[in-house]
């Protein structure tokens, strides 16, 4: 990347702080760059600015309780992360899931990737310097999935609507129509940024080659999600450990080929056009009225002893729950197993030798959230 | 077939169709005891053995176990801290959960960031929340707590939750009870 003329400068290393208030860091994240000029030599993370203890707090609650501190854990797809805990619950004490509330949570979850994806669109767009539009083309799209997620759970983005067994109520009555609106506009959505971006040359020019890692390093890495497929290694949970109803509806594991920004980018984008498709299919297999609840739930949940490790795919990637219980009505040890964190390691590898605007595009296209990162 | 296995007596799930078997001929020569989990095989490995275990796990071309899903401790109070590996196949496509537990008065193996990278901060985590030293690690900062809070393990059950605005300290700003 440096030409010959300017190494004939003898310029000496300097350390840039970025972070952990600075915009592009997405949250409280901070990395110290070393930097020869505009190259960057070294990154060293920090996180744990917004650590809480989440693992510790739900040793004191019971099962129902700790499905609160799951949604603040990643709180850009709640659901995801409810349904990671609910299953691990489920999967401990025996419970069977209703097939209606399993196409409801199906559908919420493919429609929080959408509106979590979005939220990377427009934030994304803001780090490759492009204020303004694509974030508010993201942030209007956005907004019509929270809309749907308030009037049927109450909250916009703290959920907690998924329980052990099933769901906290029923949906709307006019859900499917909802659903088929605001996927439409969503759809339109998702056009639209590919004409903002993978049609922007400069986008395109500013993303294409940087932030290289190949598929064994990611592998190595423990790297998941959009930002492993990226590197054309087809992992994804959905498809390789079918839960909910996965292996009943038909869509494509999206991969990149090269590894870089600009993949990991794209990989996202058509990951929403694949999730627009198992929201469609899974409408039409959903039945209209049903169960969403065991018909007998205890008043108490208690599991078994004995422990599960649960994943599920997330946007951002394998989010698991390591459950540890001694038969009690609480976890005995609870583990969040964070996409990010393990994401969040390749940075350094993915960052130096680039220049410092770089940096930030890598950081952005890997999509931390960091109250994952954190817990 | 080691002693100790010899000395259990067989759950009844005989670990037929798991892969164990595979698992027990990979690690022939290392002392490891199986165990029925709710989704995955668990194996116990001592800790002297258990990154030689892991780094076979590896590997085998069999099970080419390339993949660390997640790294955690477990604090089981007199019984010593279990340090879990969830391990997972990204071409084989299978699951196998390793575990090794170290007694409460030493709490040193030996660390996996020589099998996998990724190891790194899920290792420095699990350091700093249970004690755990992970001898050789090339980076044994703490990850999520402060720098200078080295001897404060939250997640041992000895630590107490009520207590930890107590232990953040005075002069944090705090107005006092009833003030």
């Amino acid at each position: 990347m440096v030409t010959e003329r300017a190494r004939e400068f003898d310029t000496q290393d300097l350390l840039i702080n970025v972070g952990p208030q600075h915009p592009s860091t997405h949250g409280v994240f901070r990395m110290v760059l070393e930097v020869d000029g505009e190259l960057v030599k070294d990154v060293i993370p920090y996180i744990g600015y917004l650590h809480r203890g989440a693992e510790k707090l739900c040793e004191t609650m019971d099962y129902r309780q700790g499905i609160g501190f799951m949604d603040r854990t990643e709180y850009l797809a709640a659901f995801n992360a409810e349904l990671s805990y609910v299953m691990a619950v489920e999967e401990l004490a025996g419970l069977e899931v209703p097939e209606r509330a399993q196409w409801i949570r199906m559908i919420l979850c493919e429609l929080n990737r959408l509106s979590s994806h979005f939220m990377f669109l427009g934030a994304f767009g803001v780090d490759t310097g492009v204020m303004g539009t694509p974030f508010i083309y993201g942030w209007r799209e956005r907004e019509m999935l929270i809309d749907l997620f308030e009037e049927i759970s109450g909250d916009r983005m703290m959920y907690a609507y998924f329980r052990p067994g099933g769901l906290a109520w029923d949906v709307t009555r006019n859900f499917k129509e909802r659903v088929r609106e605001v996927i439409k506009s969503s759809a339109q959505g998702i056009k639209d940024f590919d004409g903002l971006f993978t049609e922007n040359e400069i986008f395109v020019a500013r993303t294409k080659g940087i932030g290289y890692i190949s598929a064994e390093d990611a592998i190595d890495y423990g790297m998941s999600g959009p930002s492993i497929r990226a590197s054309g290694v087809p992992l994804d949970v959905r498809r390789d450990e079918p839960y909910l109803k996965y292996s009943e509806v038909d869509f494509q594991v999206v991969t990149g080929q090269h590894g870089d920004v600009f993949d990991r980018y794209a990989c996202r984008l058509q990951e929403m056009r694949e999730s627009i498709k198992i929201i469609e299919q899974c409408l039409d297999k959903m039945a209209d009225t049903g169960p969403i609840m065991p018909e007998k739930m205890p008043r108490m949940l208690r599991t078994p002893p004995g422990e599960v490790y649960m994943r599920t795919e997330a946007p951002r990637g394998e989010y698991g729950i390591y459950l540890v219980s001694n038969g009690g009505n609480r976890p005995y040890r609870l583990k969040v197993r964070s996409a990010c964190l393990s994401n969040l390691q390749a940075l350094k590898q993915m960052s130096v030798g680039l220049y410092v605007a770089d940096a930030i595009l890598v950081l952005g296209s890997i999509d931390i959230v960091l109250s994952e990162v954190d817990r | 077939m080691t002693s100790e296995e010899a000395t259990q007596p067989v759950p009844a799930n005989d670990f037929s169709g798991t892969i164990w078997a595979e698992v027990d001929r990979a690690l022939s020569g290392i002392t490891a005891r199986p165990e029925a989990g709710v989704k995955d095989v668990i194996v116990h490995i001592p800790r002297d053995e258990v990154i030689a275990g892991l780094r076979r796990l590896k590997a085998d071309a069999a099970l080419h176990f390339d993949y660390l899903r997640c790294l955690s401790g477990i604090d089981r109070e007199a019984d010593g801290i279990e340090v879990v590996y969830h391990l997972y196949s990204t071409d084989k496509k299978h699951n196998l959960t390793v575990k090794t537990t170290l007694p409460m008065d030493d709490l040193n193996v030996a660390t996996a960031t020589t099998v996998w990278r990724g190891a790194n901060w899920l290792e420095r985590e699990t350091a700093e929340m249970f004690g755990v030293r992970f001898t050789g690690h090339p980076d044994p900062r703490t990850l999520l707590m402060p720098e200078d809070m080295t001897d404060v393990h939250p997640l041992l059950k000895s630590h107490p939750l009520a207590e930890i605005e107590v232990l953040q300290g005075e002069g944090m700003g705090y107005p006092e009870e009833g003030a």
